[in-house]
This record gives structure tokens, C-alpha cells and sequence, in this order.
């Protein structure tokens, strides 16, 4: 399976997962990704992909709702810019999926040095 | 390890903010989260397509079919069926309004926002809003109807709430933090008691107390008179025009100082009145009605016209609504969100509304307790009584006590502690009472007659009930609990508490109150005026009646008109025309004039005079005259009651309201009266000096504050405004500063701070088939991000209004106007 559609269906996976139980499910989905993934940029990359699967949802509101319009209202009331709102709503998956990714990874070591280290 | 460390801290810290509030910035996770959040929500504000779905209690299926208006028209086998769907369907769109309007009314607002809101349900507690609906419930017969049907639409409303999805949560509990709490009918009674704090507590007993405190009794009973000196009654008097009985003001006297005590309980009162929106921009409050008889009217049909003042807010008071139950009802209109059924609207044979009679309904007392400090029994007959006592307890949203008061029951009502003095309050809101039942009653009617049988038991608030059948008859009567008091019968003094005989000795029999049917002259106004001249009957309903300046304006408008159509009637509720300008502009003019011929004219006198005679008393919004007009009045205001040294109160609002413009009128009949004496100069003026200065001081201002004449900001429509707030203030939410045509005391009046006006403009003509329009300032849904939060704004602001869809049977709506149909039916528990 290539990179992309992995990285595709974890984006889908936190998509999901909120969908069905939450906001609060992205770290979790990140931090079991980051513990049994062996890619080099597994963390940077659950991420991303914690970040696309919400702009994919918010994509789905957009079509579905008066999603701009309640940006600018949110917007006038926190005193931000409406873009800045979108922007978060992408940065806040982001680092949830990253901060439990790095706490949840483990070392990706060669698999002799591996099974030598436990045998010691 | 640093790495993680960083990382274990940013997901601490972002957690943190997912979860709880930080500042004023509420949970992220929930806010953001695009499934189940704010944007989700968003997307779920929009009803479309077919949806079927199980609600429990229903007997049978319901059909709700919306409109392109958003309004649902709801088909039900059952009135309970309907009542339940109801309470589903107005959930769904005004959920957070229902609630906020019931905690507003039990004082549980701090609940949600902490000590900000504290002394708001301070006042709503130690009023008894809570006690009273509480006290009605208890007293209310569970067999009735109206009963049933309240406890149909709780269903409704927590059928709603459970099967909410977490996207579907009003974005106002996302901002706050909180979560819907099970709707029980308890919470529309305590929605009635707060719309009878804002209509029937009537504050005039203050008001003219604060007077005599300061220019004695017998000037203030001339200042806030029992009786309007321009009678344009309700119950038509016979003579064709309004009456002016125009006699000489008494001279202010010697402050009495006795009455300070109440008047300490006048500004907490003023205080909570304005928080309720009964106190702001003079008659901005006040509401019109009127109806044609079948001679009058250009089809030869009976016309009713409905026009509602009351405080603005989005989401919109109302919420509009056609209920069908086969063989039982059909009725079409508007209700409070809150409530079950129709408050004003129409149905197959009979069209009503109302406006607010202003009577008064409640009395102070001084009481005499046995213990100031904390008193345990007060005196009545010589002997003490025990004092019903209650503890309120106030949280914040995290359920910790933030405060705690004992608040005191005699048997009149809740007693407050003022200077030291205790006073109780007797008020009809705290009577037993089944207004439910009254409302419901009159969705079923079939003739003005039946309409006004079930009006018969009618307390709170006292209204002036205006209907219209399809036979031709109209009708009006004010109705509602006025009380007969012992003595004079005057209920605008502060009693004895210490005495049984101080008490209301019963009330007004209902063929007393004040009524019309089908009067000679064709028409039937109302506009909060005195309702009865009391040259035809002097018993004692209230004092210190609004001017009848719109009543005047509607009886010129209908009399000129021997046919009116349908569209006479929506074009008179914005009516830019005002009978106080026509009163009080000539006579701006003539003392210039005089003052000018005798010598004290001057330049500026000349030039404001050539300016306000070039305005024809219209406020439309492109004139440049009535700022100037308005401008004047004020000066004259202060200037002639300067006797009355009106106080500010920190929040500005005056502690005393000047006396109505009417007295005013009947002052300028009088050129050499004292009251025209400015105190702060040691001429001696009279009404020309006043009324020239007072234009020459207006017309400064305004060119100080606003630059030359030819300015656009002397354009009406700079001057004055709609303002129309949401619920919890939030600018955005909000829609603000927009012009309106219209001024004081016209038809559409605007005023103070512009939060009050017209709620619901209605047209019924009751012709075979009844045809019906209207429009209100806001739309169906309470989602601010909904196109139907406000859709119909824009078309109250013009002064139109829509026609009202009003189909027998589902099938008979064009599909291209349904947007969305649902099928409710029933599921075991």
C-alpha cells in the first residue's frame, strides 16, 4: 500500500472516529498510529493527516450549511478574523495528533540490534 | 525526553483548552470539532427533504410540513398530537430562547454566567416570578385542558432535547458552556409570569409618588393624572374626535417627605422594569390595534389589524405557526416560544389580537413586622401573623452558591426591605389564574362571541382583546383581574399593610370592563389610551395613561377613510404621520411669531422657526426636520418641568419619568402658568419664552452635534433606529442601528435607546375565505447562522407584509413553496 493512500485512510480514520465518538478520539487514534507505525515520519505525518481528516468534514459542512457565515459571526465575537477560525479548527487536530504521537512512539530500531538488546 | 516533554505539555495544554473554558473563550473541542460542533451545527440549521422520526406520546402520526417562510403547518388527529408536535417543532428552532426566556423569569440565569447576572435574579426572585408561577401551578386543575396541553408540549420539547445529535446543540450553549436542561410545564408559567412583569407592572404609583415628594400631592395628581386630558377612549365616547379637558395645572407646593421609603423601592423597581424592557423610549412599548366593520371596508368584509410593541430581541418573541386538527382546529398565527398555541392570529371564522391595557393590577403596602432585621411575623388587626418565608439560592454554572436571600411572604404578596421600612406587594400576577387554558380557548371560537366567553376568566396581564368575525362584528374589551380597592378606590398610593382593610375587597365584574361591539362609528381602536372616558364611567383602572397621540392618529386615519382595503390597513401600521407633531409644531411656530412681534426675537429664533415650518410632521427617513422637532421637545421638557429636578441614575435612567406630553398640551393652554417659570433664571418666563428658547436650544444642539441643517446627519434616518439585540447581547448575533420610518407617539414609534417597536404585524380580512399577511422583525429559526434567522427583516423595516399561507390539508400547499416535510409518530418509552 503506498504512503498516500496509508496517510489517505488515517486522515479518513480521524474523520471518522470524531464523527462517531469525538473531538477527543484524535489524540487516541494518533497515539495508537505513532505506537505500532514504523514510518520514519510517522508522527509529523499523523498530523497531517489529523488535519485533513477534519478539513474534509468542515469541507462537508461547507456544502451542507451557512458554515462561512457562522465564521464571521464566531469571528466578530472572539474578535478574529473569520480565516483564522478555519485555520484553527485545522491546527487544533493537528496538535493533538501530534503531541500524543510523539508521547506515544516508540524508538524504530533495526530488528537484529533488536532481538540481540533482549536476549542480553 | 525533552521532545516528549514538550510534547506531553502541548497535548496537557491543548486538551485543557478542548475541554474547559479559558477566559471568555469556550471549550474548543466541542466548538471546532467539524462533526459534532459549531460548523456541524451550522449545517444543521437547514431543514430539508423528507424526514420521518419517532417521538414518544403521539397517538397518532403527525404530519409538519415547512414552508418557504419556515413556518409549520401542522396536521395532527388529536389537539394534544398537535400541541405535542409543537413542542417538538419550535425545540428545534428556539430551543436556547425557551430557556433563557424561563430562567430570565426564576432567576436562574446565573446558572449560566455567574455573578454578572446575579442581581438580574435577584430582582426576578424577590418580584416572585418564581413563587407565583410556581404557586399556579400548584393551584392549577390537572383535568383542564390547558393543563394536558402544557404537559403535551413539554413532551414535545424533551422529545426534542433527547434526540438532539450533538451537532444539532444551539451554538449559544456551545458559547456558554452548557447543556439544555428537561423542559416541565413549570417553565411556561414562569414565561408568563415574565411577560406579565413586562406588561402588567405598572410603576405609575411610583412615579407619581416621587412627584409629590418633590412639588406636593395635589400637583402631582395634575402632573400623573388618574384621567388623560386628551380622551380618545377605547370604548368609542359618541363624539366623532377626541375630547381635551384642558383645565389649569395647581401650582407645584411644598415637597412631601414622607414617601421616601417608597421611592427608594421605585428605583429597584425602575431598575428591574427597564432590565424587563417596560420602561424604554416612552410609548416605543406600546402597541396598536384596530379593526373596520364590514360598512368601512372597501370588500365589505370585517378587517383586523394587529400591531404588537414589545421589547425586540433575536431570536424574534414570536414564533409563527398553522395548527390543523380535522373537525377541531384550524388556526393560524403567532405564539410565544414557550407556550403551547396561537396568542395572536386567525382561524377559519374569527381573527384577534391585542394590545396592553397599561391598568393598575398592583399595590404596595407598609408593612409592620415584628423584627426589622429579621423578621419572623407582621402585624394585621392588631395581631402578628407568621411570615411565609423562602431561600433562594443562587449558583454559578458550576453549581457552587454564590449567594443566598430570604425573601418574605405576607399574605399579599413578597415583601422587599427599603430604607429600613418593609413593604409588601400585592400584584394580580400572583393570583391563581389559567391563562393556558384562555389562549388555547380561543384557537376553537367561532364568533366574536364565543371569543369573548373565552376571555370570562382572563387575569394577567390585562389586555385589550380585539376581534373580528366572519358574520362582520367586531369587538374589543379589556381583559383581565382589576381590582377593587377599599376607600377611594385608588390603587396609585401606598396602603396601610398593618390593616385587613387596606386589601382588595374583590374585583371588577367582567360586564364592567371596558367594551365595544359593533359601535356606530364603524371602528374599534386601541393604542394603550385610556380605555373608557371617564365622563361615561370614573371607576379607578390606572393612572397616567400613555398620550393617546397613535389612538388620535389611527381615528383621523380611519374617519378619513370610508372604504379601507387590506393594504389601508398595513400602510397605516407605519404610518409616518404623528398627532403630537400636529399638536406641538404650531405651536413652536406661534411663539416664535409672538416672541418675534414683541421684540425678544433674534436671528437663531428666526431661523429654527423658517426651518422646523418647512417640515409637513412627517418621519420618513429622508427628512431633515423632525431631528429638529425632536430636538425642541426634549428642551422643552426640561425646561418646563424643571421643578421636578429629574435625577440620572448610574445606568441613566432617569428615576423619574417626565409627565406625558399631553399634560404638557394641557399646560400650553395657560401662557402665564408658574410651571413656566424657569427656576435658574431670575426672569420670569412664560410659555412663549419657553417655547421660543427651547427651539433656539434645540436647534443649537443640533447644529453643534451634527453640523448645518443641510447636513445628512440631521436625516431621521441617522437619528433614530431599530436595534435589535440577541438574547445574550452578542453584536454579532445582533442586527443593529437600522432606520426606520416613523418617530415618537406615530403609529410605528421609535424611542430611547430603539429596543422596542412593532413584534407582529397582522392584516386579516375575513371575508368567505380568510386572506391573512403579516411579518415580524427577525425569522423562524434561533440559529444565527441560519438563513431564516432573520430573513424577515428586511421586509418589517419596508413596512410589508406577507401573505400568510393558510391550507386546509397538507396537499393544498404549492410544492414549490414546501422546503421540508416531516412525519412524526409515536414510540414506546
Amino acid at each position: 500500500m503506498s504512503s498516500f493512500v496509508k496517510y489517505l485512510l488515517l486522515a479518513e480514520g480521524f474523520a471518522v472516529t470524531t464523527y462517531g465518538l469525538g473531538w477527543w478520539s484524535v489524540p487516541i487514534v494518533a497515539a495508537l498510529w505513532s505506537f505500532f507505525s514504523t514510518d520514519a515520519h510517522r508522527v509529523r505525518n499523523a498530523g497531517i493527516a489529523a488535519a485533513a481528516g477534519w478539513a474534509s468534514l468542515l469541507l462537508l459542512d461547507v456544502w451542507r450549511g451557512p458554515v462561512s457565515t457562522m465564521a464571521d459571526q464566531l469571528g466578530a465575537l472572539m474578535g478574529l478574523p473569520p480565516f483564522l477560525l478555519y485555520a484553527l479548527t485545522l491546527i487544533f487536530p493537528a496538535l493533538l495528533a501530534w503531541s500524543a504521537g510523539i508521547i506515544a512512539r516508540r524508538p524504530v530500531r533495526p530488528p537484529a540490534a533488536s532481538a540481540h538488546s533482549a536476549s542480553s | 525526553m525533552i521532545v516528549r516533554g514538550i510534547a506531553a505539555l502541548a497535548l496537557a495544554a491543548v486538551l485543557y483548552a478542548g475541554f474547559r473554558p479559558v477566559g471568555p473563550v469556550p471549550p474548543l473541542g466541542p466548538l471546532l470539532d467539524p462533526a459534532n460542533g459549531a460548523w456541524a451545527g451550522a449545517a444543521s440549521t437547514t431543514f430539508r427533504g423528507v424526514q420521518s422520526l419517532s417521538i414518544p406520546g403521539l397517538t397518532k402520526p403527525v404530519r409538519v410540513v415547512f414552508d418557504d417562510r419556515g413556518v409549520p403547518h401542522i396536521f395532527a388527529d388529536t389537539e394534544l398530537d398537535a400541541y405535542r408536535a409543537l413542542g417538538f417543532v419550535v425545540a428545534r428552532d428556539r430551543l436556547f430562547q425557551m430557556e433563557a426566556q424561563t430562567r430570565a423569569a426564576s432567576g436562574r440565569l446565573s446558572e449560566w454566567a455567574g455573578k454578572r447576572v446575579l442581581e438580574a435574579d435577584r430582582e426576578a426572585r424577590s418580584l416572585g416570578l418564581a413563587w407565583a408561577a410556581e404557586r399556579k401551578l400548584a393551584a392549577y386543575d390537572t383535568t383542564t385542558f390547558g393543563y394536558r396541553a402544557l404537559v403535551a408540549y413539554a413532551g414535545g420539547v424533551n422529545a426534542w432535547i433527547t434526540s438532539m445529535r450533538p451537532r444539532d446543540l444551539p451554538i449559544e450553549y456551545r458559547l456558554l458552556n452548557a447543556r439544555p436542561i428537561a423542559w416541565e410545564p413549570l417553565h411556561s408559567l414562569y414565561f408568563l409570569s415574565r411577560m406579565s412583569m413586562t406588561l402588567g407592572l405598572n410603576d405609575a404609583t411610583m412615579k407619581r409618588l416621587r412627584a409629590q415628594s418633590i412639588v406636593g400631592a395635589a400637583a402631582a395628581d395634575a402632573l400623573f393624572p388618574l384621567n388623560s386630558p386628551i380622551q380618545e377612549p377605547i370604548q368609542p365616547n359618541g363624539l366623532g374626535g377626541p375630547r381635551f379637558d384642558f383645565s389649569e395645572l395647581p401650582p407645584p407646593g411644598a415637597g412631601d417627605k414622607s414617601v421616601a421609603s417608597a421611592l427608594r423601592l421605585q428605583e429597584k423597581l425602575l431598575a428591574t422594569l427597564a432590565r424587563g424592557g417596560r420602561t424604554d423610549g416612552g410609548d416605543a412599548l406600546g402597541s396598536n390595534n384596530w379593526a373596520v366593520s364590514p360598512s368601512r371596508s372597501s370588500t365589505g368584509n370585517a378587517l383586523l389589524a394587529g400591531d404588537p410593541h414589545l421589547e425586540l430581541s433575536l431570536p424574534s418573541v414570536w414564533y409563527e405557526m398553522h395548527i390543523v386538527v380535522p373537525g377541531k382546529l384550524d388556526v393560524a398565527g403567532v405564539g410565544f416560544p414557550g407556550m403551547p398555541g396561537i396568542a395572536i392570529g386567525f382561524n377559519r371564522d374569527v381573527a384577534w389580537t391585542f394590545t396592553n391595557t397599561g391598568s393598575d393590577v398592583s399595590d404596595y403596602y407598609a408593612e409592620t413586622v415584628d423584627d426589622s432585621a429579621s423578621p419572623t411575623s407582621y402585624k394585621l388587626d392588631g395581631s402578628y401573623r407568621p411570615l411565609d418565608k423562602r431561600t433562594e439560592v443562587y449558583r454559578d454554572a458550576g453549581g457552587s452558591i454564590i449567594a443566598t436571600d430570604t425573601v418574605y411572604y405576607t399574605h399579599r404578596g413578597p415583601m422587599q426591605k427599603v430604607d429600613g421600612s418593609w413593604l409588601s406587594m400585592r400584584w394580580t400576577a400572583y393570583e391563581p389564574s389559567t391563562e393556558p387554558d384562555n389562549f388555547l380557548a380561543l384557537a376553537a371560537t367561532r364568533s366574536v362571541d364565543q371569543w369573548l366567553d373565552a376571555m370570562r376568566s382572563y387575569v394577567v396581564p390585562t389586555q385589550n382583546g380585539l376581534v373580528a368575525d366572519r358574520d362582520g362584528n367586531i369587538a374589543i374589551r379589556s381583559s383581565g383581574m382589576y381590582p377593587v380597592r377599599p376607600g377611594d378606590g385608588r390603587g396609585d398610593v401606598v396602603r396601610d399593610g398593618s390593616s385587613s382593610a387596606s386589601d382588595w375587597t374583590g374585583q371588577l365584574q367582567v360586564e364592567r370592563y371596558p367594551f365595544a361591539r359593533n359601535p356606530v362609528q364603524g371602528f374599534i381602536a386601541s393604542a394603550n389610551q385610556q380605555p373608557v372616558d371617564p365622563a361615561q364611567n370614573s371607576a379607578y383602572m390606572g393612572s397616567d395613561w400613555y398620550s393617546p397621540w397613535r389612538a388620535m392618529r389611527i381615528a383621523s386615519l380611519l374617519r378619513s377613510s370610508p372604504k379601507v382595503t387590506p393594504n389601508d390597513m398595513r400602510k397605516f401600521q407605519t404610518d409616518p404621520g404623528s398627532a403630537r407633531a400636529q399638536a406641538f409644531v404650531p405651536l413652536f411656530l406661534a411663539a416664535g411669531a409672538r416672541e418675534d412681534s414683541a421684540g425678544r426675537g433674534s436671528e437663531a429664533l428666526r431661523e429654527a422657526a423658517r426651518l422646523l415650518a418647512e417640515w409637513d410632521k412627517r418621519y420618513v427617513v429622508d427628512n431633515r426636520r423632525a431631528a429638529l422637532f425632536e430636538a425642541a421637545m426634549v428642551e422643552l421638557g426640561r425646561r418646563t418641568w424643571d421643578e421636578l429636578a429629574v435625577a440620572t441614575d448610574t445606568a441613566g435612567i432617569p428615576s423619574i419619568r417626565l409627565p406625558e406630553a399631553q399634560t404638557l398640551l394641557r399646560l400650553a393652554q395657560y401662557g402665564e402658568s408658574v410651571w413656566w417659570d424657569d427656576r435658574k433664571t431670575p426672569a420670569r418666563e412664560n410659555r412663549d419664552a419657553i417655547f421660543a428658547a427651547s427651539l433656539v436650544a434645540g436647534h443649537a444642539k443640533l447644529v453643534k452635534d451634527k453640523g448645518p441643517a443641510t447636513s445628512d446627519a440631521w436625516l431621521w434616518s441617522k437619528n433614530r433606529h431599530a436595534n435589535i439585540h440577541h438574547l445574550l447581547r452578542i453584536p454579532a448575533f445582533s442586527s443593529l442601528r437600522i432606520p426606520l420610518q416613523g418617530g415618537p407617539s406615530t403609529l410605528n414609534p421609535s424611542g430611547g435607546s430603539g429596543t422596542s417597536g412593532a413584534s407582529w404585524r397582522m392584516v386579516v380580512e375575513l371575508g368567505p375565505e380568510i386572506r391573512a399577511w403579516g411579518v415580524y422583525p427577525g425569522g423562524q429559526s434561533g440559529a444565527p447562522a441560519s438563513s431564516r434567522y432573520r430573513d424577515r427583516l428586511p421586509r418589517w423595516t419596508m413596512g410589508q407584509l406577507d401573505p400568510i399561507l393558510f391550507p386546509r390539508k397538507p396537499e393544498d400547499i404549492d410544492r414549490k413553496r414546501v422546503i421540508s416535510t416531516l412525519t412524526l409518530s409515536s414510540r414506546s418509552r
